[in-house]
């Protein structure tokens, strides 16, 4: 088994140093697909800027390899559409780490983030503005510009909540893709348990009274699990339903 | 404006009296210009407006104290101090208080628009400054003014060009930027310091008006004209160049304000550039 890559150990997360989860540990190795799965305002997005160090734990610690290069996908929301940048200029973004904005790019980075842009079939529309695109290809350019950054942790904070079945279910291939093509260890939070069934090794499962990681068997055997998700869980065939419903 | 019959030839054989305002409104226009596409990306035009406020009344209060004082105190030190404690209040949290950011800088900008207002009337014989100062009716521009807003404005575009790609970087997407170990707060902090010099200089030799004019209305215009970012910012600069100009051309043929006019030509940019983007789009 590889080394870790990145190590929670007791991680508790909250505000004001109040816990909003039960504390947690977990190892995170190369390769490796981890799905988090909890009701809305149970605390997913701050478990998970916690882990990636914009906000504080209010215990235990997080603990990456040395010179690991982390990347993110935040909600839809979290971009300002005002910016009137191409799909190429946010996949080139990629490419800027540290202080290497003082320098301009060179042809290598720039083939780079062409190489990016190929490899997730973004071509068509890279070129046009980011916020004229459709949301399955808003999550291309986002994937290209994942790859562009050579991220070996990739955090995805709901990448595929505004898209019907098919691009979503693209845009998780395209995930799996790239972890297995580049290693990448990849950590998505995903409203749909069949992200949870299709394409995680591991899952984590954020609830206010319970933080649980185990696989996908292990979680959904929990009670408190099966208590929550009771609408989308189906019984008689011991596991899940056919069409999931969103939480 | 002066009595004199405004003609291209008078003008020019006046040119060495206009020299430093004309150089000063081109420049400051030009980099205020580019500053000016950071400002409105990231939806906080006000700020300008409210640095170019509170610099004024940091003018008039330095004209005030000297009177009071009886002593010379320099109205640019009045400008950046102001403008520099102003800029730091931003980094309060308003909402602590129940208030938004807006609500801030709005109860800023009206405070300090009446206090410099009310200190230009407790300085009558410095009355017609206060007046220029608010509203950019200056027409001579002092050789030490046109100096600091050159050196201020080459310091500024030299930040543009190293840092830009950083203020865009965390200005569309600050948790990634943050994520990728980008000095964000050292970008942001390196931004609203260029935004704070540069409008205090322009502000105590240009006004109030045209500065926030030039620090809003070019930008404006160049997002709507050029497709995509690269270019925005050359753009940007070139229209609040050219609004600073002419503006002065404007205002001398014209016998307008000189600030008055400078923000019209911008304005009439920023109008402009709307059927062509409409155009555009269709």
């Amino acid at each position: 088994m590889s080394e870790p890559i990145l190590r929670c150990t007791n991680l508790s997360v909250g505000w004001n140093r109040k816990a909003i989860l039960p504390a947690i540990s977990f190892e995170l190795r190369p390769g490796e697909f981890w799905a988090v799965i909890g009701r809305n305002g149970c605390g997913k997005s701050t478990w998970f800027k916690t882990i990636l160090g914009m906000i504080p734990p209010v215990e235990g610690e997080v603990h990456c390899a040395p010179d690991v290069r982390m990347g993110y996908v935040p909600q839809r929301s979290a971009f300002d559409e005002i910016y009137p940048m191409t799909g190429r200029q946010v996949v080139a973004l990629g490419a800027d780490r540290g202080w290497s904005f003082l320098m301009p790019h060179t042809a290598e980075k720039r083939a780079a983030i062409q190489h990016a842009i190929d490899q997730v079939g973004a071509a068509p529309f890279a070129d046009r503005p980011f916020r004229s695109l459709s949301e399955g290809q808003k999550q291309r350019v986002l994937l290209a510009r994942l790859v562009t950054a050579r991220a070996q942790v990739a955090f995805l904070d709901e990448p595929t909540a505004a898209m019907d079945a098919v691009a979503e279910e693209e845009a998780l291939t395209q995930v799996d893709r790239i972890r297995k093509e580049l290693g990448t260890a990849v950590v998505i939070v995903s409203h749909n348990l069949d992200v949870a069934r299709h394409h995680a090794d591991h899952v984590v499962y954020l609830d206010r009274n319970q933080v649980a990681a185990g696989t996908a068997e292990e979680i959904f055997a929990l009670p408190s699990f099966r208590k929550r998700y009771a609408a989308s869980l189906d019984d008689e065939r011991g596991g899940w339903k056919e069409e999931p419903t969103n939480a | 404006m002066p009595e004199i019959t405004p003609s291209w030839a008078e003008f020019v054989a006046a040119w060495p009296l206009f020299r430093e305002a004309v150089l000063c409104a081109v420049t400051a226009g030009g980099v205020l210009g580019m500053l000016g596409v950071h400002v409105v990306l990231r939806r906080t035009v006000f700020v300008s407006a409210v640095l170019s406020q509170v610099a004024g009344l940091g003018v008039a209060s330095a004209i005030f104290a000297g009177m009071l004082f009886d002593m010379h105190t320099e109205p640019m030190i009045g400008a950046v101090s102001f403008c520099l404690i102003a800029t730091g209040s931003l980094a309060l949290r308003p909402e602590r208080v129940r208030l938004s950011r807006e609500a801030m800088l709005a109860a800023i900008w009206v405070a300090a628009g009446g206090a410099a207002l009310i200190l230009g009337d407790k300085i009558a014989a410095e009355a017609h400054d206060i007046q220029s100062i608010l509203f950019g009716s200056a027409v001579l521009v002092r050789p030490v003014d046109w100096m600091l807003v050159s050196g201020v404005g080459t310091v500024c575009v030299i930040a543009q060009i190293l840092l830009g790609r950083g203020w865009l970087f965390s200005g569309f997407d600050h948790d990634v930027a943050r994520v990728h170990g980008l000095p964000v707060k050292l970008l942001d902090i390196s931004l609203w310091l260029c935004v704070a010099g540069m409008v205090s200089v322009a502000t105590r030799a240009l006004g109030a008006l045209p500065v926030f004019a030039f620090t809003v209305l070019p930008a404006m215009a160049a997002l709507m004209l050029v497709p995509g970012m690269v270019g925005v910012v050359p753009v940007a600069g070139l229209l609040g160049l050219l609004a600073g100009g002419l503006g002065y051309l404007l205002a001398w043929f014209e016998s307008w304000p000189v600030g008055a006019s400078q923000t019209l030509v911008a304005a009439a940019f920023a109008l402009m550039a709307v059927p062509i983007r409409l155009l555009r789009a269709a």
